[in-house]
């Protein structure tokens, strides 16, 4: 009996330790999400920028033109001319579905049937399907209204994220769509997942098939520019974009440009019996459906442009590149149209938001890099849930009252944002949302006062990710949906889908897509969860490092090199704003302490950095770099009109200066230089954009050390750099060829530090050109890959 | 088992502590006293924790909240509870062992799990024995007690 209550309590200790575990994972993930938004925020302000402040030279007008080069308008005849499928042939081989229209249910069946069994739709149907899907779409209203008449059940899903395996669970525990199963999807069908476009051609079968029983909310991924972007959190996820051109080589492009028009027609929102409101995001104080049903939403394709204005006193953006004169004249009016409130006052709240991209005329970028500061500790202490810096924050400054800023032009504008990208908060009001640069986060106030204007009584949205699938908030008069499980990490969560009935009262289904699970054990799950995490916290510390360097300094005066546990965890949260538990996670991210006291700088090696001696510029440099990867990689792609993967070297300078010169970070000729040289390795005047983004990968020593092993092996044969004689991070500046690139740094790093590994880039010696012996890159599993990665960046010194 | 908590560990509770308030409110539900007492190193039955709550009602256990402060003290008091040790644990079970063999069977440390003291639930059970069942299904039991305090 004792031993049975021992180990009971040992069990439920363990599990209880597990939970702590589980739930800072989550929180870090969480706050990773919220870092990765800030990429977005930074996109954004980076976009902003260049278009106030271009410099009118040519070349670089051509760059920005580049950037923002409008969507060629043409009329329907056009369009369908430009996406003719019809001289598409498909080839005998081909064994996956064949489609004939208009489409059956049988059809729509064989199709989930076939994605099941992975095989692909071949371009002429993708492309016959997307027209059909996008001339049904253009006669759907903006508000789908459903009703449960004749006991029907309505089935509603949320975000789904490129999941298939998660869309099959679902159909395969509720069915698939019909007439007497109406679904509603409500958003984020693309990104993340890998069968982003799978999921699409499904759902829009299904819609074709049942028009009536099946409808599609726009989600804030249904936006091409979202989905030119790579998720930061797993490396190896590619966006939307990537996906569809790497799976139809030959027609992917059309296939997005026929899909960017298709988002644009994709319904705001739902609702059911006149009662229930389904949006994907949420709403704001100025939400208003007469005024939602009225307008077109097809003008507004992405959530990074402001739609065109016709008239140039109108106090929007324009993102048109022949109208640059007009903008000008824009921005010098709008200066006394935009703030009605007096400057100063306001000045310390302004924010750019995605409704406003023109910055304040006055303001220089180093008080917006104040601003943006501020704000991120605003919106990160917020989400901390603790809402007394909040509110001390608020007060400082004036009231939250986010329509002041907005434009007055913008109403409609911002009404769409409000509702793809608004989350629900605690407290009462409505503020901007800043974490994620559009829409707003509301209270339980604003919905009290929305039901009762519209007469509803509940609102279901998506947008965040929930532990359990769902969510309830509000008072329960708000319903958070998610239905992709195991979102950041195999384990980490629970989708649901929600049936409702007559009665309106939502019965969840909770899931978990366990293929990947399968045979795993909850603290395996965890503790792979966990993994994950940590690793992507370490990249984040990584790239903080200057800034944690200089507060750990500011608190260790005497230059001990040496700080307490305490003093640790509080610097670090000034900087990182992340709000986790930090001493709780300290065992997992410092190796060992002394008599509670933690060695900073071998810290940050562990972490794999390097001292900062005298490289201290380029490792800033390189850091910014790193920082803004999500920035330029999007910059690239959007260059890269042709998606052909590869952008020209002045494409290239030219992004990396404008960057620099929003930055105001000195980034030299000399430095582009190296950069190109490094990697361009087809040495036809061309980059790479992912092997230059693989630049930025950064290495953990334990892996390193699994690497340099095989690297060794390597090096026997080619004569590579020796990694651990390079453990700074330059610029190597030689030709890429199998053999060692000639300039070895001239003189060897001052630090001895032969294991720690640093910022590396991908090995491309060894792996690009074709007669290196056992190149890194072939028969490597697709995890080693990673350890592999390295290019030592070699600088050479300044002479 | 020290008398007092330093300031670090203090410091190390709150954050723990934090993790657990899922509202905002820096309280958490009585209902999860017990498992934030767990997470931090203790070993409380659910009865000892009870009592220690003032004996709540079921109501009271989901819906009354508890902040820090008034937490600490609790856990000072749990603190004091003995902790099992490696030779209790295996104490407790060469009881089991019928052929003194160094094994149990694992059905019977299921029955008794599931029907003794603290009664533990069938999938609680399953996670905590995976793994440890050889083909007879027999319990090697020091190496399980090893595996549980390493854990």
């Amino acid at each position: 009996m004792k031993a049975a209550v021992l180990i009971q309590r040992w069990y439920r200790q363990y599990a209880a330790r597990m939970e702590m575990r589980r739930r800072y994972t989550w929180n870090i993930f969480q706050s990773m999400e919220y870092a990765d938004l800030q990429d977005q925020i930074k996109l954004y302000n980076f976009l902003g920028y260049l278009m106030d402040n271009f410099t009118p030279s040519s070349s670089e007008r051509n760059l920005i033109s580049h950037i923002f080069r409008d969507n060629e308008v043409c009329r329907d005849a056009e369009w369908e001319r430009y996406f003719n499928y019809t001289n598409i042939d498909v080839p005998e081989i081909y064994s996956g579905p064949r489609l004939t229209f208009p489409l059956d249910m049988d059809q729509a069946a064989d199709l989930v049937e076939a994605f099941k069994n992975k095989q692909q739709l071949h371009s002429r149907y993708v492309l016959q399907l997307l027209l059909e899907t996008w001339k049904l779409l253009r006669v759907l209203p903006n508000i789908n209204r459903v009703s449960t008449c004749h006991s029907k059940e309505i089935t509603i899903c949320g975000d789904l994220h490129g999941q298939l395996e998660d869309l099959l669970l679902i159909f395969y525990k509720n069915g698939m769509p019909s007439l007497e199963k109406p679904y509603v999807f409500n958003g984020d069908y693309v990104d993340r997942g890998k069968d982003s476009i799978e999921i699409l051609l499904i759902l829009f079968a299904f819609l074709l098939v049942f028009p009536g029983d099946v409808y599609l909310n726009r989600g804030n991924h249904e936006d091409h520019i979202i989905n030119l972007r790579r998720r930061s959190l797993e490396s190896k996820r590619y966006g939307f974009t990537k996906e569809v051109l790497n799976k139809y080589k030959l027609h992917g492009k059309r296939i997005l440009k026929l899909l960017q028009k298709i988002f644009s027609w994709l319904p705001l929102v739902t609702v059911i019996d006149q009662r229930v409101l389904i949006v994907h995001g949420g709403i704001s104080d100025t939400t208003d459906l007469a005024l939602i049903a009225r307008i077109d939403r097809h003008r507004y394709v992405s959530a990074l442009r402001p739609p065109k204005r016709k008239t140039p006193s109108r106090t929007n953006v324009y993102a048109d590149s022949e109208r640059y004169d007009e903008m000008i004249i824009c921005k010098n009016r709008r200066g006394s149209l935009t703030f009605p409130k007096p400057f100063g006052a306001r000045e310390s709240f302004q924010r750019r938001s995605l409704q406003d991209f023109s910055s304040t005329v006055a303001r220089t970028l180093e008080e917006e890099f104040e601003v943006r500061r501020r704000q991120a500790e605003f919106s990160m202490s917020r989400f901390s849930k603790s809402h007394r810096s909040l509110s001390s924050t608020l007060s400082s400054d004036s009231e939250p009252e986010s329509s002041e800023l907005i434009d007055t032009g913008n109403d409609e504008w911002k009404q769409i944002l409000d509702l793809l990208w608004s989350d629900p908060m605690p407290q009462d009001g409505c503020i901007p949302n800043e974490v994620r640069g559009g829409g707003c986060y509301w209270g339980p106030d604003v919905t009290e006062d929305f039901l009762n204007r519209h007469n509803l009584q509940l609102i279901i949205r998506s947008h965040e990710c929930k532990q359990d699938g769902y969510e309830f908030c509000h008072n329960r008069k708000v319903l958070t949906l998610f239905s992709a499980s195991n979102y950041y990490e195999v384990g980490s969560n629970r989708g649901a889908f929600v049936r409702l009935g007559p009665d309106l009262v939502p019965y969840f289904f909770p899931y978990q897509a366990t293929s990947m699970t399968r045979g795993l054990s909850f603290p395996q799950n965890v503790k792979r969860t966990e993994h994950t995490a940590l690793k992507v916290l370490r990249e984040q510390l990584f790239v903080h490092k200057s800034d944690l360097l200089r507060a750990f300094q500011e608190i260790d005066k005497e230059n001990t090199g040496l700080i307490c546990l305490n003093d640790w965890a509080s610097a670090i949260e000034r900087v990182l704003h992340l709000d986790l538990p930090w001493r709780v996670l300290h065992p997992q991210l410092v190796s060992s302490t002394t008599e509670g006291k933690l060695d900073y700088q071998g810290w940050f090696r562990d972490l794999a950095l390097k001292k900062p001696s005298s490289e201290h510029i380029e490792q800033t440099m390189l850091e910014t770099l790193y920082r803004h990867r999500s920035t330029l990689e999007t910059i690239f792609r959007i260059v890269d009109t042709d998606n052909s993967g590869l952008i020209t070297f002045e494409d290239f300078r030219q992004t990396l200066k404008l960057l620099s010169a929003y930055l105001k970070k000195e980034i030299s000729d000399e430095v582009i230089n190296e950069l190109v040289i490094s990697t361009d390795t087809n040495n036809d005047g061309s980059i790479d954009i992912d092997e230059f983004m693989e630049a930025f990968r950064l290495v953990d020593k334990s892996r390193l050390k699994r690497g340099k092993s095989l690297l060794k092996l390597m090096q026997d044969n080619e004569s590579l750099p020796q990694v651990t004689e390079t453990p700074q991070i330059v610029y190597s500046t030689a030709p890429q060829t199998s053999h060692c690139p000639a300039s070895q740094p001239a003189d060897p790093p001052a630090s001895n530090t032969t294991d720690s590994a640093c910022l590396q880039t991908a090995n491309t010696p060894a792996s690009q050109t074709a007669d290196s012996p056992g190149s890194l890159t072939e028969g490597c599993p697709a995890s080693q890959m990673e350890d592999l990665c390295h290019i030592t960046v070699v600088v050479v010194p300044p002479q | 088992m020290a008398g007092e908590f330093s300031a670090d560990q203090i410091e190390d509770f709150k954050e723990a502590f934090g993790l657990f308030d899922r509202v905002g409110d820096s309280k958490v539900a009585f209902n999860q006293v017990a498992d934030i007492m767990r997470a931090l190193g203790q070993n409380p039955t659910n009865k000892d924790v009870k009592k220690i709550l003032g004996d709540p009602s079921a109501d009271d256990m989901a819906n009354k909240r508890i902040d820090f402060e008034a937490f600490l003290p609790m856990l000072k008091t749990v603190d004091v509870i003995q902790k099992g040790t490696y030779d209790d644990y295996v104490e407790g079970l060469r009881v089991f062992d019928k052929e003194g063999n160094g094994t149990v069977m694992g059905a019977e440390l299921r029955i008794v799990l599931s029907t003794l003291g603290e009664k533990m639930t069938e999938p609680e059970i399953d996670s905590l024995m995976q793994g440890q069942e050889d083909e007879n299904g027999s319990v090697h039991y020091e190496a399980f007690v090893k595996h549980i305090l390493s854990v």
